[in-house]
């Protein structure tokens, strides 16, 4: 009787891959017009679930209710046809096309000139985007190539995109893992007027923050089993931490005393151009110590990436020096850069950070494959080679399905983020840069990851981070450098600037 | 209800469902499958043509010195048939392992072809016509030549593509046509035998392939290059999967990008796995002009440059794999006259059974996912069958 409320309900299901239960028994039931969250350490299985419920997988068990009808999707087209639609956590969206043109992709509105020769209306189409668009707060120009808009326009793109085939019941898979907070503000907005509009939502992400702002209840995951079904809003962030992880989580991490030694990074005068020929990166400088944790705030974009492709060695310098203890390596190539002391974890994982197609094994050991002991005369020792992930997998607790053999694409999000941190830490460099080292991490991973840079900077390195989570940054940071337009801004001790101040030089106010 | 035959055919169904998805041997029963079916459809292709199928592939195999033929010339036998067979698959397995090498360094070499004639033409006209050299001087300066010649062209291709970013198979398809002409024009200017309208035989010293060897009372034509393909392919198998050197090619294949932040120097990378391929091809080259045939006819590129691109991929690019498709392509290309003569098709239909291979196989892939796909309904209808009986269900869903 009660049956007739949920819209959605996802009965028994389990789910296998090869060597791990990605789902067990787990059941859900949505209730029609709320929001729904999805909480779960990374490799929970809460994409797994969702991707049952669009049909890009079938469950092995259980079965799958939608309206309290049973159905069974056979593909993700059986999903649409139900209203369900879904943005994943890696955009879908056709580079060279306009955000028209990729809302409308599969159903374009057609029509036939003089009776006789059909064409797509895209006029038409246009309008009602724009109409839904209006009602939703979802601002785009329909006539906007892809390839020249930003995550946050491609994110409502998508969310469009769900909006015009009608869907009912919308499905994102952490959103908010690529946004400025800005953009995360505006988002839940957004969602919380889908709401208003009637839409229901299930809402997959790591931070509680925002699941105490919008959701109305829930689902736990761990390890592939549900562990339970909270109200939002009688529940506290450290309860919820707490279910998710399955022990005490501690959210402020400790930092010790500054303790810093020699400068090992100094650089001067620095500027990039990027492959369009505009300088990304405008006459930077600044020196980091031994023992101190610089991290760079900025609203995305602004340059902070290519800075630290430029010191790391992946982008041409246009002018300006880079030292690292003392040495000149402005002009150095990337494998003499690590052999000095630079470690990287770099922005986009999956371009720069992993081969998705070789194993976790081979992946762990990219930055020591060419030395003795994984290799001598030329030749691999795939022995050294296993010990040597074995022991990162450990430490690291990187979760994969099949150890050290699993191939990397099959591995969750945020375990891949895990093992190239664990693969850079491990180097124990002089310098490491981390770019958004924790985006995509679940609670667990981000306090283990924040002790870890910790304890970097106890040994003695100087670390680059450069992130765009303002509190990650203030926890963190011993010396602040705000980046605007390229240039940074304002360098200062942490303790003596509020998060205030900060959000204002990230705007481009400089007048303080 | 359901009827025994009906449950036979579900038997038989799973069973060879099971084959195919098997973890441990996938990799072996696939592209067995894939034959099996090619071996059916062209089995229903000759029955159109109302001929008896299982003569055409008897016919496939004494072709190439595996099955008996019903009568033989004077001295020879089964034994030169299967040489015969040799050497062929030497060559074609030679550009099979170069097209692979630079296949899996992300690079599209279809100017094997080229680099095969290349090399093939100066080690005719510098060695093969050097009639006062001996065979222990003049084969290994062949096989020199053959590695050179196709080393720089695969060099030169690389470092068009690593210096000025220019597609490998827009130049190796120039290239291709440069070398085709201009050792066309020389050998016709120069080499050319009045009466064939191809170049002039080379020496016998020079040639690869010792024709008119006597091996058990029957003349045959050993080819020395099967122990060179055989060895390369394992050589190359080593140097992939062992070696830092292959680990940073197929790095660079999988995601330059990520080679670059790795520390790979790219450039280097992508020369290197284009000379070494082009060395290979350089091979395959000299054992095919100066092997299996002792001559050129000009302004052709061989069309085994072609058929070792089919060869590699039906080899899922994998060395090993390539000893094992060359073999089945050979049979089929090298059976193809005799099974024209015995079963009185046109030889063509060689060419056609191996395209619906090659098709088959592209399809390896997709025939596993069905595979798996039906192995899951299977589980999944068994409960279900039940449900329709009481209760109970929920205790047979959960054992
Ligand atoms: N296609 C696949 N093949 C094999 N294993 C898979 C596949 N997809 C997921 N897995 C495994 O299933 C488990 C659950 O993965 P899933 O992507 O659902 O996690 P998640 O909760 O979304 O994690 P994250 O927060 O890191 O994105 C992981 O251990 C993963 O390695
Ligand atoms: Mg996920």
């Amino acid at each position: 009787m009660t049956d007739q409320n949920y819209i959605v309900e996802m009965k028994h299901i389990t789910k296998r891959f090869p060597g791990i239960l990605a789902n067990d028994d787990v059941t859900i039931q949505v209730r029609q017009g709320e929001i729904y969250a999805l909480l779960g350490e990374n490799g929970a299985g809460k994409s797994t679930l969702m991707s049952m419920l669009y049909g890009l997988y079938e469950p092995d068990d259980g079965e799958i209710l939608i309206r309290g009808r049973k159905v069974r999707f056979k593909s993700a087209s059986d999903a649409a046809d139900q209203n369900i639609g879904m943005v994943h956590q890696h955009f879908k969206l056709v580079e060279n096309y306009t955000v028209g043109e990729n809302i409308v992709l599969g159903i374009e509105p057609m029509k036939k000139a003089f009776g006789l020769f059909p064409y797509v209306d895209m006029r038409e189409a246009n309008e009602r985007i724009r109409a839904l668009s209006k009602s939703y707060f979802l601002e785009v120009d329909p006539t906007d190539v892809i390839a020249d808009v930003g995550v946050s326009t491609c994110q409502r793109v998508e969310i469009l995109k769900m909006l015009y085939r009608d869907a009912e019941i919308l499905i994102f898979d952490e959103p908010t893992a690529i946004l400025t907070p800005q953009e995360v503000e505006y988002l839940l907005r957004v969602m919380r007027e889908l709401r208003r509009g009637g839409k229901t939502i299930i809402l997959i992400t790591h931070k509680i923050e925002e699941i105490k702002r919008v959701a109305d209840r829930c689902a736990i995951l761990r390890r592939g089993k549900l562990i339970g079904v909270l109200d939002v809003a009688e529940t506290t962030t450290q309860e919820m931490a707490n279910l998710m992880v399955g022990r005490n989580v501690d959210l402020q991490s400790r930092k010790t005393e500054a303790y810093f030694g020699e400068k090992v990074l100094e650089v001067d005068a620095l500027s990039v151009r990027n492959d369009d020929r505009v300088q990304v990166v405008r006459n930077v400088s600044f020196d980091i110590r031994a023992g101190e944790i610089f991290a760079i705030a900025g609203v995305s974009g602004n340059g902070q990436t290519e800075l630290a492709d430029a010191i790391a060695g992946l982008m041409r310098v246009e002018s300006g020096t880079i030292r690292l203890n003392g040495r000149d390596i402005t002009r150095g190539n990337i494998r003499e850069r690590t052999e000095a002391g630079v470690g990287y974890i770099p922005e986009d994982r999956q371009k720069y950070g992993v081969f998705l197609d070789f194993d976790l094994c081979s992946n762990l050991c990219l930055r020591r494959y060419y030395k003795a002991p994984f290799s001598k005369n030329g030749i691999l020792d795939f022995d050294a080679f296993g010990r040597y992930a074995d022991e990162l997998i450990d430490d690291y607790d990187v979760r994969s399905a099949q150890g050290r053999k699993t191939s990397v694409r099959s591995m969750s999000g945020g375990n891949q983020q895990k093992a190239i941190v664990a693969r850079e830490i491990e180097e124990h460099s002089a310098l490491i840069i981390f770019v958004q080292p924790t985006r995509g991490l679940d609670m667990g991973a981000i306090e283990n990851i924040h002790k870890q840079i910790l304890a970097e900077r106890e040994r003695g390195a100087a670390i680059l981070l450069i992130s765009l989570e303002l509190d990650e940054v203030m926890e963190l940071a011993d010396t602040i450098g705000v980046i605007y337009n390229g240039s940074l801004l304002k360098i200062a001790e942490a303790s003596a600037l509020t998060s205030q101040e900060i959000g204002q030089y990230m705007m481009g106010v400089t007048a303080n | 209800m359901k009827t025994i035959s009906n449950d036979f055919g579900v038997k038989i169904k799973s069973a060879l469902a099971r084959f195919l998805v098997n973890e441990k041997w996938t990799r072996l029963t696939v592209p067995l499958f894939c034959i099996a079916l090619t071996a059916l459809l062209s089995s229903i292709l000759l029955l159109i043509l109302g001929k008896n199928p299982l003569t055409a592939f008897y016919s496939f195999l004494a072709g190439n010195g595996f099955a008996a033929k019903a009568k033989y010339g004077a001295g020879v036998g089964m034994i030169s048939d299967f040489f015969q067979f040799l050497n062929i698959m030497a060559p074609l397995l030679l550009a099979a392992l170069a097209f692979i090498f630079a296949y899996r360094c992300g690079l599209f070499n279809i100017g094997i072809s080229g680099q095969m004639l290349l090399s093939g033409f100066l080690a005719t006209i510098w060695v093969g016509y050097a009639k006062e050299l001996s065979g222990g001087i003049a084969k290994p300066l062949v096989l020199g030549i053959g590695l050179i010649a196709g080393g720089i062209i695969g060099t030169i291709v690389g470092y068009l593509k690593y210096k000025f970013n220019i597609h490998e198979v827009v130049s190796t398809i120039m290239i291709n046509y440069i070398i085709s002409y201009v050792t066309g024009f020389y050998i016709n200017s120069y080499y050319v035998d009045q009466v064939s309208r191809s170049s002039k035989v080379i020496s016998t010293a020079s040639r690869l392939t010792f024709t008119k060897t006597m091996v058990l009372g029957n003349y045959c034509n050993v080819p020395l290059g099967i122990l060179i393909a055989i060895g390369m392919a394992f050589l190359v198998r080593f140097i992939l999967e062992r070696t830092v050197f292959g680990f940073e090619l197929k790095a660079v294949g999988s995601n330059r990008n990520c080679a670059l932040y790795t520390g790979i120097n790219v450039g280097r990378q992508i020369v290197y796995s284009m000379m070494i391929s082009g060395m290979l091809a350089g091979l395959a080259g000299v054992t095919y002009y100066l092997g299996f045939t002792n001559t050129i006819i000009p302004k052709t590129l061989p069309g085994m440059g072609y058929d070792a691109i089919a060869t590699a991929l039906l080899g899922n690019a994998s060395p090993i794999g390539a000893i094992l498709s060359s073999v089945l392509i050979t049979i089929f290309q090298n059976g193809s006259s005799y099974m024209s003569s015995m079963v009185g098709v046109a030889k063509e239909i060689a060419s056609v059974i191996t395209g619906i291979l090659l098709l088959f196989s592209a399809c390896g892939q997709y025939f596993r996912t069905v595979a798996s796909a039906y192995l899951r309904d299977l589980a999944e209808a068994r409960p279900v069958r039940h449900e329709s009986g009481e209760e109970g269900e929920e205790n047979e869903l959960r054992p």
